[in-house]
């Protein structure tokens, strides 16, 4: 008799809760529905006080940080919250604010990776502010532009460049019996030469490869204008040339023994930074990684990326990485934020030059080529002015749609790139690799 | 004779190989917190001198570390304490009580363990959400009761209490519902004594699993002064240049509850895993 009444009372508890579920939901739709008819109708878009979400305290937080000084320098009423946070976190924050519709506690500005920005226009309209009337589109570099503009709108703020560059050790380099006007204008084919070279004279490999990251091949498709999706964003993985080309070359490397083995980030650092590797072809942000090896200052310089020279279009200049700054629409005080935006990283040169001294930025915006700091030549690269040559290398970076599941497709290309290098034939494994990149684009939607 | 000291030998040997390889990590975790981000990065396995320099940078980084502990600990405090109580008072009443209905509830009660929590995840944060629109302050998102709400009450603690709530003896039961002891009375005067232990197990399992809690605090919570240890330990892991150093003394810093409650309650926890009664 007492087991029934409690088993009713459990019952009915467990209806109640789920009726009140149903009822949450509703309420929260409802409330949103009004929250987002209220937002345009009140003329007032500004706030006293805003809030930036970035993820790396030695870099991007940094840069906010400056920049809210000088924005509190014209606006002294504005407060301006920098919080540092991890990317991932910034991300699992976004999807579930953004699929939920409710922004509570969301930032006014955010920074999102360029891999990463397309999912969220594509899957979440509206939410991200139109910017095309401060983000100036003569005067950032275009494929920076092209990845966040959509409908011929700019939803973002172009922010770091990832030239992509070879750093090499010009000691080893000359050791092996080449010359710095050797590693000019490189092809894959020349670069492969010296390796053997180096390889033969000094026992050291001549890159470093990590089985888990594929930033060399998405850097070798980039360099002639393609990606793992195609302009419209379908899948472009059997019939890509390009990619053929840099799996081809990727495989070429580590049959003629010329590449060292690091698993993981740290250990390739420190492979590079123990002179187990001769170079490191990478963005222009792993300068700082090398100079943590401070013996070596002098010894390195940086040459423009090499070129693939059996694929048409591919130049000497690619990407890899780098990041955008956007404004969440529906936070309360979206004219603030562009304010904030447009006062510094969307036009102060002054900002973006100090900027390339304290955390050695490459700006991707035109003006800064004719900076203080961005012509000054740094030491421990044997004074070349590397921040010049980076800028006028972004200006012939490939445009590429880099679609809505870089990362996703990614992991589908690491187990493909893993069975190649065993042995598997290319057009069979990419084959295979197409259909199930097809199978994440389709459940992307 | 000799053969079983061989064998003996033997057994040492491997039990001491698997302690060293179980050790091995908090051994380097606590040698990386004594040394700086470059150190660690060469791989130094000896104790430096420069724990109070990472210890001085965690706690005076614009992190908010010494917030995140308090937060911590108030969450997972005031969850075990609830959780243990709510859970208890089910699993006993599951067992003890008896109807008809009552196997096929708590099949769906265990059924709900099936469901994964991100699949809850949006659910959750619109109800929060809603509920802070709704002028509730104190109990919308961003506040701890949001991230302490959900956890209080989970299918695998109220099995557990069931579990050993079948080794009770119901003899003891019997006798003092005889004597006229009402029922709260007897689950509280009775039942919770003899369960000590299995209180003890389900504490320490409650209380790792708020203090490690990640997922559901990284969406509930906002304010970076209300975020918890290991939301911060996840944002210093994710510069481009990690601190290392800092980032070890932080990690040991955020072992230390569960390792002392650990210890504290040893013995009874693997009672309690065993059974309570025997």
């Amino acid at each position: 008799m007492k087991g029934k009444r409690i088993a009713a009372v459990l019952l009915s508890a467990a209806m109640l809760v789920s009726m009140a579920a149903c009822s949450g939901g509703t309420a929260n739709t409802s409330s949103a529905a009004a929250n987002s008819q209220a937002a345009p109708s009140s003329a007032d878009n500004t706030a006293k006080k805003l809030t930036i979400w970035a993820w790396d305290d030695t870099f991007n937080v940094k840069a906010a940080n400056e920049a809210k000084e000088i924005y509190a320098k014209s606006n002294p009423d504005v407060t301006v919250n920098v919080v540092s946070m991890a990317q991932n976190d910034i991300v699992a924050k976004m999807n579930t604010a953004f699929e939920s519709g409710n922004m509570d506690g969301m930032p006014n500005i955010v920074l999102i990776e360029d891999y990463r920005i397309q999912n969220y226009l594509k899957s979440y309209p509206g939410v991200l502010s139109d910017l095309s009337d401060i983000t100036k589109t003569d005067k950032f570099m275009d494929y920076k532009l092209k990845i966040m503009t959509e409908n011929n709108k700019v939803y973002g703020v172009p922010f770091d460049s990832g030239v992509a560059c070879v750093f090499y050790r010009s000691d080893l380099i000359k050791q092996a019996g080449y010359k710095d006007s050797d590693m000019q204008s490189l092809t894959w084919d020349k670069f492969i030469e010296i390796g053997k070279a180096v390889k033969a004279k000094t026992g050291k490999a001549m890159i470093n490869v990590d089985p888990n990251d594929l930033g060399i091949i998405r850097m070798m498709i980039q360099s002639a204008g393609k990606w793992y999706v195609d302009a419209d964003g379908k899948a472009d993985i059997a019939n890509n040339a390009a990619l053929k080309e840099a799996l081809a070359i990727y495989k070429k490397m580590q049959t003629e023994g010329i590449t060292v083995t690091s698993s993981g980030w740290d250990a390739g650092v420190a492979a590079v930074n123990d002179s187990k590797a001769a170079t490191a072809v990478m963005g222009c942000w792993y300068a700082s990684s090398i100079k943590k090896a401070a013996d070596q200052s002098g010894k390195w310089a940086v040459a423009p990326f090499p070129k693939m020279s059996n694929v048409s279009g591919s130049v000497n200049s690619s990407n890899c990485g780098g990041a955008s700054w956007y404004v969440i629409d529906k936070v309360p005080g979206k004219d603030t934020a562009k304010d904030f935006l447009s006062k510094t990283f969307a036009s102060n040169t002054d900002l973006l030059d100090s900027l390339c001294k304290d955390i050695s930025l490459v700006s991707t915006y035109k003006d800064t080529a004719s900076g203080k700091n961005v012509n000054t030549p740094d030491a421990f690269f044997n004074n070349q002015p590397i921040y010049k040559d980076w800028n006028d290398w972004t200006k012939n970076i490939p445009a590429v749609n880099y679609g809505t599941s870089t990362y996703d497709i990614e992991s589908k290309m690491t187990e493909a790139v893993q069975s190649i290098v065993k042995g598997s034939s290319i057009d069979d494994t990419l084959k295979n690799t197409q259909t199930e990149v097809e199978g994440i684009l389709s459940a992307a939607g | 004779m000799k053969r079983n000291k061989t064998l003996s030998v033997l057994k040492y040997i491997f039990l001491a190989v698997l302690s060293a390889v179980s050790i091995f990590p908090f051994f380097w975790m606590i040698i990386s917190a004594t040394n700086t981000a470059a150190e660690v990065n060469a791989g130094k396995l000896t104790f430096g001198a420069h724990l109070a320099e990472n210890l001085s940078s965690l706690f005076h980084s614009d992190l908010h570390f010494g917030a995140s502990v308090g937060n911590s600990m108030i969450i997972a405090l005031i969850t075990t304490v609830l959780a243990l109580l709510i859970s208890s008072v089910a699993g006993y009443g599951f067992e003890i009580f008896r109807s008809k209905a009552r196997d096929r509830v708590f099949n769906i009660l265990l059924l709900s363990m099936m469901i994964p929590f991100c699949a809850l995840m949006i659910p959750l944060y619109r109800m929060f959400g809603a509920a802070g629109k709704a002028g509730l302050t104190g109990i919308g998102l961003n506040t701890l009761f949001s991230v302490i709400m959900p956890s209080i009450c989970t299918a695998f603690l109220i099995f557990f209490f069931r579990q050993n709530a079948k080794s009770f003896p119901k003899d003891i039961l019997e006798a003092a519902r005889i004597d006229g002891l009402n029922e709260p009375r007897i689950f509280i005067h009775m039942y919770v004594p003899v369960m000590k232990s299995s209180y003890a197990a389900a504490a320490i399992v409650t209380f790792m699993s708020s203090w490690n809690n990640y997922l559901w605090p990284l969406v509930a919570l906002q304010d970076p002064q209300k975020r918890t240890v290991p939301l911060i330990l996840s944002a210093m892991g994710s510069s481009y240049t990690p601190d290392y150093g800092m980032i070890m003394a932080g990690i040991v810093i955020a072992t230390l509850p569960t390792g002392i409650l650990f210890f504290m309650m040893q013995k009874q926890f693997v009672a309690g895993m065993i059974g309570s009664v025997k």
